[in-house]
């Protein structure tokens, strides 16, 4: 007992000393529209990670919205201490607008800073009643299609970048595939600013006949409203979707927390990191987990952004700018 | 109810079923037609969802945009803009001071010097402007269009009577709060009571301190406040003003003054601290200046230059005991000036002690070379005054709000404070009989005064204060030539004051 009593009394104090310089840390993630579950699941995740490791309660705050909203928020002054965005584009906007990140955010991580991709599927009601097989299905009279607006919305984006990259693989032609967009957004009646907006009008509101979004919202949209109303349409082609990430350098820096922002991040790219994406029907990296996961994807064609439109700077400033393709085509509706 | 549910049951089911029968016999042109109708239905429905969810979006987007409207308030602080975001104010104000000034003990006629007649006086009538910019840049316009005095050239809180004139120009560059820029024309910060707003003091007019600081000047300062007020701190230069002397809006010359000034507050964010109102610094003024007597702006250069020293030092009752005689300054000046109040609850204490060094040579212009030399001159003042409100009310720095307006009706009766305040000040032997007259001049001058303050609201204020001033002649004169410094100045100053 004598023996015992200090070693006890030592572990107490290596306790109570351990639990008095126990950090509380909080961060602010900013994400795109249809991240909730996700990042619900993997911040819960990273919490228990984190205390594991080092002792430190760490709190993730988060603000889901469309992914260019977002990226402008966080330049107009969110103290964002991570961002998780729906396209490289709006990451690289708090370098070009603001220096908040440096300009060469995307090689800091594996896979160009996008830990887990995705792609653009229609979501279409029960018993697909007007028939949609694949794109060309969209574009015909009397058929609704619910996309979010790309100028605010990363999904919305990739949504029009797939049908352009479709038409212009099918049709050889710049043109035709612009005329292939403006009849697809003739058949839009309604802009959501966000894909989960656009989730919420096709599926809550019932309008149209076929939403086009991101492949984990359309699997999300089954398990949370039934596979009795609705069925996915896995189209021919479609695009890879690469959502990236970065910490915001600046606002990090001046908040203390750079070590377990970089750390939040890293932990995308582990195993459980990579699990919890693929549940959430994010195609993984890793190729162990998506071999293990391989079943809940649909196999398509997929054209990335550099093969069709030459990368997001290229894409961004030809399609979505003030008075690009997208104000021209839609305005002119 | 259960044989009418089995009539109704029995009613409507044959009568669907002869419905149902008659669509499947109708004409086909009537099956068109009807899916035709529903068709249209299913179309129109559709658009009344769109429409509905157009105008949800709508008014989702309204709500999470940022506010566009600024917002307007008028109250006792005035006139306030603060744009939608924030970050943009403006605000516009304004100072009435209107005296009654009554001498008692005094005899003889305006032809008789320094006998003064009651009288009454629009001490100050400005119009204050002031406002900031995304958060960090700041201006202020101060324009005086009262400022009536009984002296006869400029100096010292009163400009000329009917003289319009700005006060204070200036602009504030605020990167941060510990780190901030300041230029244009402002209060010089050397004296405690003289860095105190006009509308918050707690006399009518300030002690026999503050003719010994410089009262608005041109500059550039660089400034601070440090942890909520814990340190405040000022570094600047300055074009270089006479004692109790503002700025002509011009420094056409090469001497300038550097002024700067700590401030501390140790306890200032401890709620709990009896010291939480205490705070002590000090302020040091050094320059070096070359003037022309008041009458004079021009030198044997050629050149407009600085009016040098200063048009004289005024009692509490605002009577010129001191002026120098045919001399300018020439040389380095210093000021220090140790400083502290004490703030709790309704009680407020101000003490504050000033040196003033001024080079001075006899001559009426400036020479070049000189031919006469100069004699450093000390002049020192100290004082101490202290309010207690008997309302009840805090007493600030900024003054005090009462917690009920004035309301004869409602029964309620503003705020009363009542203060004391006693003062010296000393001019240096040396400057008699060179610089200064013997005869006309007093070497020293004390003061206490005893007043009483009714805030009726936050903005409006009556004062009664009663100063006697007594002096002391330069060695070996036994009387004066100017008649008020015989005996002592006994003055009631009334004062209504509206500031917004």
């Amino acid at each position: 007992m004598k023996k015992i009593k200090p070693f006890l009394l030592a572990a107490l104090a290596l306790a109570l000393t351990a639990g008095a310089s126990a950090k509380t840390i909080e961060l602010l993630n900013v994400s795109y529209d249809p991240t909730r579950e996700l990042y619900a699941d993997f911040n819960k995740a990273f919490a228990a990670y984190w205390k594991a490791k080092t002792g430190d309660d760490v709190t993730i705050k988060q603000s889901h919205g469309g992914s260019g909203k977002q990226a402008r928020a966080v330049i107009d002054g969110l103290q964002a201490d991570v961002v998780t965005l729906a396209l490289a584009a709006d990451v690289d906007a708090l370098h070009n607008v603001a220096r908040l990140i440096p300009a060469d955010w995307q090689k800091r991580l594996p896979n160009n800073a996008a830990p887990y991709t995705s792609t653009i599927v229609f979501l279409v009601r029960k018993g697909n009643p007007k028939g949609i097989k694949d794109w060309d299905d969209l574009v015909k009279p009397g058929v609704g299609v619910v996309v979010s607006n790309p100028k605010t919305s990363g999904g919305a984006r990739w949504s029009y970048l797939a049908a352009w990259g479709y038409a212009q693989r099918k049709t050889g032609s710049v043109d035709k595939a612009r005329e292939f967009v403006t009849a697809l957004y003739h058949n839009v009646p309604v802009l959501d600013s966000g894909a989960r907006g656009a989730t919420t009008t096709f599926v809550q509101r019932e309008i149209g006949d076929a939403l086009l979004t991101w492949e984990n919202e359309a699997y999300l949209a089954l398990k949370e409203f039934g596979a009795d109303k609705f069925e996915i349409v896995v189209p021919s082609v479609s695009i890879l979707a690469e959502p990236t990430v970065s910490v915001v350098d600046k606002v990090a820096k001046k908040r203390g927390t750079e070590e377990v922002a970089k750390a939040y991040l890293d932990y995308l790219y582990s195993d459980e990191g990579q699990e919890i994406a693929a549940r959430n029907f994010y195609r993984p990296r890793n190729p162990q987990v998506a071999a293990k996961y391989a079943a809940n994807f649909a196999k398509l064609d997929l054209f990335t952004i550099d093969e069709v439109f030459g990368g997001w700077t290229k894409a961004q400033k030809t399609h979505f700018a003030d008075g690009g393709v997208f104000d021209e085509i839609y305005l002119k509706k | 109810m259960r044989p009418f549910r089995t009539a109704l049951r029995a009613a409507v089911i044959p009568a669907a079923l002869i419905a149902s029968a008659s669509f499947m016999r109708a004409d086909p042109s009537d099956q068109q037609e009807i899916q035709s109708l529903r068709d249209q239905l299913q179309a129109l429905s559709q658009q009344v969802k769109v429409l509905a969810r157009q105008i949800e979006i709508k008014e989702e987007a309204a709500a999470a945009a940022p506010p566009t409207t600024p917002t307007i308030t008028v109250n006792d602080k005035g006139l306030n803009v603060t744009s939608a975001d924030g970050k943009s104010t403006f605000h516009l104000g304004g100072l009435v001071q209107f005296d009654s000034r009554e001498y008692f003990g005094d005899s003889g006629t305006l032809a008789t010097p320094g006998v003064t007649n009651n009288t009454f006086i629009l001490r100050r009538a400005r119009i204050n402007a002031d406002g900031t910019f995304n958060s960090i840049y700041s201006f202020q316009l101060v324009t005086e269009f009262g400022g009536g005095s009984l002296a006869s050239t400029s100096g010292g809180n009163a400009s000329n009577a009917s003289a319009v004139s700005i006060l204070d120009a200036n602009l504030n560059i605020a990167p941060t709060k510990e780190l901030q820029f300041k230029f244009g024309k402002f209060k010089s910060p050397v004296g405690l009571e003289f860095l105190q707003a006009d509308s918050a003091l707690l006399f009518v007019e300030r002690s026999l301190v503050n003719n010994l600081v410089p009262q608005r000047d041109l500059g550039a300062q660089a400034w601070g406040v440090i942890d909520n007020g814990v340190l405040t701190y000022s570094v600047g230069l300055y074009g270089g003003v006479a004692d109790l002397a503002n700025t002509a809006n011009v420094d056409f010359d090469n001497d300038k003054d550097g002024i700067v000034r700590v401030f501390a507050q140790p306890f200032v964010n401890d709620k709990d601290s009896a010291l939480q109102g205490l705070g002590f610094g000090v302020s040091a003024d050094v320059g070096r200046q070359k003037g022309v007597t008041p009458a004079s702006t021009t030198t044997t250069y050629g050149v407009a230059q600085d009016a040098g020293l200063t048009a004289g030092y005024k009692t509490d009752g605002q009577q010129t005991f001191f002026k120098y005689g045919t001399a300018v300054q020439d040389g380095a000046v210093y000021r220090i000036s140790p400083q502290a109040y004490y703030y709790n609850g309704p009680f407020s204490l101000l003490s504050e002690y000033v040196v003033s060094t001024v080079n001075v040579r006899n001559q009426a212009l400036l020479a070049n070379p000189p031919t006469k030399p100069s004699v450093e001159l000390k002049n020192t003042a100290w004082e101490v005054q202290g309010g207690y409100v008997l309302t009840g009310e805090n007493s600030t720095f900024g003054g005090v709000t009462p917690a009920e307006p004035f309301n004869w009706q409602k029964g309620t009766w503003g705020a009363w404070q009542v203060v004391a305040r006693y003062a010296e000040q000393s001019i240096d032997k040396s400057a008699f009989p060179t610089f200064a007259a013997t005869t006309t001049n007093a070497q020293a001058a004390s003061a206490f005064g005893l007043g009483l303050n009714w805030y009726l609201s936050g903005s409006v204020r009556v004062a009664t204060d009663y100063f006697q001033t007594s002096f002391t002649l330069p060695p070996g004169v036994a009387s004066s030539a100017t008649e008020i410094l015989n005996h002592d100045e006994k003055a009631l100053i009334t004062r209504f004051q509206v500031s917004f």
